[in-house]
């Protein structure tokens, strides 16, 4: 039926005249049918622009659901212009893509989910500058264009600041996913405090229920879930300042501010009582399937912190927004330190130059490059110039609304970290505290690494 | 192209190459450079046989020293230098390495490996070759324990986690637990010290096939009449095999030993595709996986580091092989 939809959504695209004659990508949305996506964007850069014949590679971190999801954007790009567009996922992007840079043989764009990394490659020569202009039309056209900018913003081999990163899908982290039926059944409300929220975790217990799912596996990358939550209790308990300090090794990984947001994780993970199938699982299980257990019956656990990407790993047939829902992960209301939210989000960077590659950047400026994620799942955009109208639910329109409600927003630290440490013995170390060890002596083990890299 | 003419195309040129080589090389040798017509024909067809071997081991060498050889050099130059590669500090990146809890324990450990895969695919294989040896299903057993060696180390490091997963549903080892009256699931990757023990099991039950092939070939070349011999002077099943046919096979397991060991001390996959190095399982290769591409000097470093470990086991491999061909 989908794959009918589809050639049908081909047919009618070819049909309207709007792809090219060249052309045999199925496009997922007919452009010019639906009025909430803007179609005058696709056919102005479709008509600006003609590489028929030409070839870009593309690699990042996406790789199954949102494998399909990417290339139903990069599908417009190849109608608009003739292009053709490879894209490859790999679950270990983040060794890959330092492995093909070495070797000569980088992707003309990768997609880098950590600024970190992008700037480490920048430093060694390995990206090139986004074309003039860009940083002017994210401060622009971007929601805290600024920060968008200075995220994207690396030294060069010469150590001469350039924009090398373009986002372009962003998460929010600072989320908590329930199955409001459950919540209703048991007459739970939504916590509107971290004292609540912890209140209500004590009342699951005692209603004989398990409140939380947590899940730290992800192949090489195990333990990444747990640094997300970390970081958002940093943002909970400590300013926005200490939290740059402690992202720029001001402060060192094991002062006391960073080792109590690491307790304030165990305070959930390391319970027995709080996590579905006690805390020993929690190291081990797959983060992809760790969400699971809010939907069985009766349900495994309650709560589940988790990005806003995560229904894309949902069973099957999930509706967000009935079978499922989210809040905001509460800040302390003793602290006053505001309703800060964690974000993260992917960037694009040109590894190996070639003008396809600065054009399909240009691509990512139109409206309908977001439109079309937007419209399907796991995508927020800060662009301010997409129609809102798009998103494919009100709950992803909700999310939204959290990114602006947000007093506070800050960028994943461990994405921040160098990779030393934010992709490798941040989650090693979160990994070992999660199996018992002391957060001091694991914070400690951390700051060491760091300083052997400096 | 098609990926499959592509495969075709390969395999035409690469043979074809190969067999061309040899062919014409020889060919301008014999007729060109030192012709076995005109003057000193006999003096000419010495020498050309004198170059002959040169000739023809050219290939392996050059690709040998350029694959080999000269990665070794390279990977010891670059691990006397920092992290960006651009500052010479000698042997710091030795020292940082041994003033590491991390490397120590991935050291400990893959003492560990050495000594008990090798020793347990080799008696599981050598178990297994004796039993099935006058067995009529014996190659149809055979077959089934050999045939673990045909999985990728990723593929079976993926399914051993699911018999170790932490969940009675899945897990064959919780499964068992669960019958036998325990309650909650444990998760065996995550035991202190022995989780390195159910890792290492992954790699014996996939290298005992190698064992049990080699060391039953072996079994058959004892030579019958000693095995006779013993018999009539009354020797027991026991005493037949530990007294007579293993001391006769003794240098082929020393081989299989050695070659399985050299195997462990390069295998890095399964523990990267079970714990990822967490939970203090962290060995030699996956260890010189959390630098590679971040921190190249230290990473160079450990690479040198295991390859000094192989090295020895390596030299004893290859004299035992030859003392086995003699």
């Amino acid at each position: 039926m989908k794959y009918k939809l589809l050639t049908c959504a081909a047919a009618l695209a070819i049909s309207a005249g709007a792809a090219r004659a060249d052309s045999h990508v199925s496009l997922l949305f007919a452009p010019g049918e639906d009025s909430t996506f803007n179609w005058q964007s696709y056919e102005d850069f479709a008509a600006a622009h003609d590489l028929s014949g030409q070839t870009m590679t593309m690699t990042g971190p996406w790789t199954g659901a949102d494998k399909e999801l990417v290339e139903s954007v990069t599908a417009y790009f190849t109608a608009a212009t003739g292009a053709t567009v490879n894209y490859s996922g790999s679950e270990s992007f983040e060794q890959d893509i330092v492995i093909a840079a070495q070797a000569g043989s980088a992707p003309n764009i990768a997609v880098f989910p950590q600024p970190g990394l992008a700037a480490d490659l920048a430093s060694r020569g390995f990206l090139t500058p986004l074309a003039d202009g860009t940083g002017d039309w994210v401060r622009d056209n971007y929601a805290a264009g600024q920060s968008w900018v200075d995220l994207g913003t690396y030294p060069d081999a010469n150590g001469d600041d350039q924009l090398f990163g373009f986002f372009y899908k962003v998460d929010v982290k600072s989320l908590v996913w329930y199955v409001p039926e459950a919540f209703e059944e048991a007459g739970y409300d939504i916590p509107e405090t971290m004292e609540e929220l912890k209140e209500l975790t004590d009342q699951i217990v005692a209603d004989g229920g398990t409140p939380w799912c947590i899940g730290l596996g992800s192949g090489a990358a195990t333990g990444w879930p747990a640094t997300d939550w970390v970081e958002d209790m940093m943002l909970r308990t400590q300013d926005p300042a200490t939290y740059d300090a402690w992202v720029a090794n001001e402060i060192p990984f094991d002062d006391p501010a960073v080792v109590g947001a690491i307790e304030e994780y165990g305070y959930f993970a390391r319970n027995d009582d709080y996590v579905n199938g006690g805390s020993a699982a929690v190291a081990n299980t797959d983060f992809r399937d760790s969400p699971g257990g809010l939907f069985t019956f009766p349900p495994e656990c309650y709560m589940h912190r988790q990005a806003s990407f995560i229904p894309t790993f949902f069973p099957e047939g999930t509706e967000v927004g009935l079978d499922v829902d989210f809040f905001y992960f509460p800040a302390y209301e003793s602290k006053d330190l505001g309703k800060p939210v964690l974000g993260a989000g992917t960037l694009f960077a040109v590894t190996n130059d070639s003008p396809v590659a600065h054009t399909f950047i240009e691509f990512l400026k139109t409206p309908i490059a977001h439109e079309v994620w937007m419209a399907q799942s796991g995508f927020l955009t800060p662009f301010s110039g997409v129609n809102p109208e798009a998103y494919a639910s009100d709950t992803a329109r909700a999310l939204g609304d959290v990114l602006l409600g947000a007093t506070t927003f800050r960028f994943d630290a461990s994405d921040l970290m160098p990779a030393e440490i934010g992709a490798d013995a941040f989650w090693k170390g979160m990994v070992a505290y999660t199996g018992g060890e002391d957060a001091a002596s694991v914070a400690k083990t951390i700051q060491d690494r760091w300083d052997s890299i400096q | 192209m098609s990926p499959l003419l592509q495969g075709v195309l390969t395999i035409v040129i690469g043979v074809g190459g190969c067999v061309g080589y040899f062919y014409f090389a020889n060919l301008i040798l014999d007729k060109v450079i030192f012709p076995t017509k005109g003057p000193n024909p006999g003096r000419n067809i010495n020498r050309a046989n004198q170059v002959r071997p040169w000739l023809f081991l050219f290939p392996a060498i050059f690709a040998l020293g350029l694959y080999l050889v000269y990665p070794v050099i390279g990977s010891f130059y670059r691990s006397l230098f920092n992290r960006a590669g651009d500052e010479f500090i000698g042997g710091g990146n030795y020292a940082a390495l041994l003033a590491d809890d991390g490397f120590r324990t991935s050291l400990f450990n893959n003492f560990l490996w050495v000594i008990f895969v090798p020793a347990g695919a080799t008696f599981f294989g050598l178990l297994a070759a004796q039993l099935t040896d006058r067995l009529k299903w014996g190659n149809i057993a055979k077959s089934l324990i050999f045939m673990p060696m045909a999985i990728s180390f990723v593929g079976a490091s993926l399914i051993w986690k699911f018999v170790y997963a932490n969940d009675a549903d899945i897990g064959m080892i919780n499964a068992v637990r669960e019958m036998l009256g325990a309650e909650n699931p444990v998760d065996v990757l995550q035991i202190p010290f022995w989780n390195n023990f159910f890792l290492m099991v992954i790699l014996i039950w996939i290298q005992t096939g190698f064992a049990m092939v080699i060391l039953s070939a072996a079994l058959r070349g004892v030579p019958e009449d000693t095995i006779e011999a013993a018999i009539i002077d009354g020797a027991n099943p026991f005493q037949i095999f530990f007294k007579i046919k293993v001391p006769q096979i003794m240098a082929t397991i020393v081989v299989v030993w050695t070659t399985i060991t050299i195997l462990v001390l390069k295998v890095f996959d399964i523990v990267y595709a079970t714990t990822g190095g967490n939970f203090g399982t962290e060995i030699l290769p996956s260890y010189m996986m959390s630098y590679m591409f971040r921190d190249d000097g230290r990473a160079t470093a450990v690479a040198f580091v295991i390859m000094l470990i192989v090295t020895p086991v390596m030299i004893w491999n290859i004299m035992q092989a030859r003392k086995e061909m003699r």
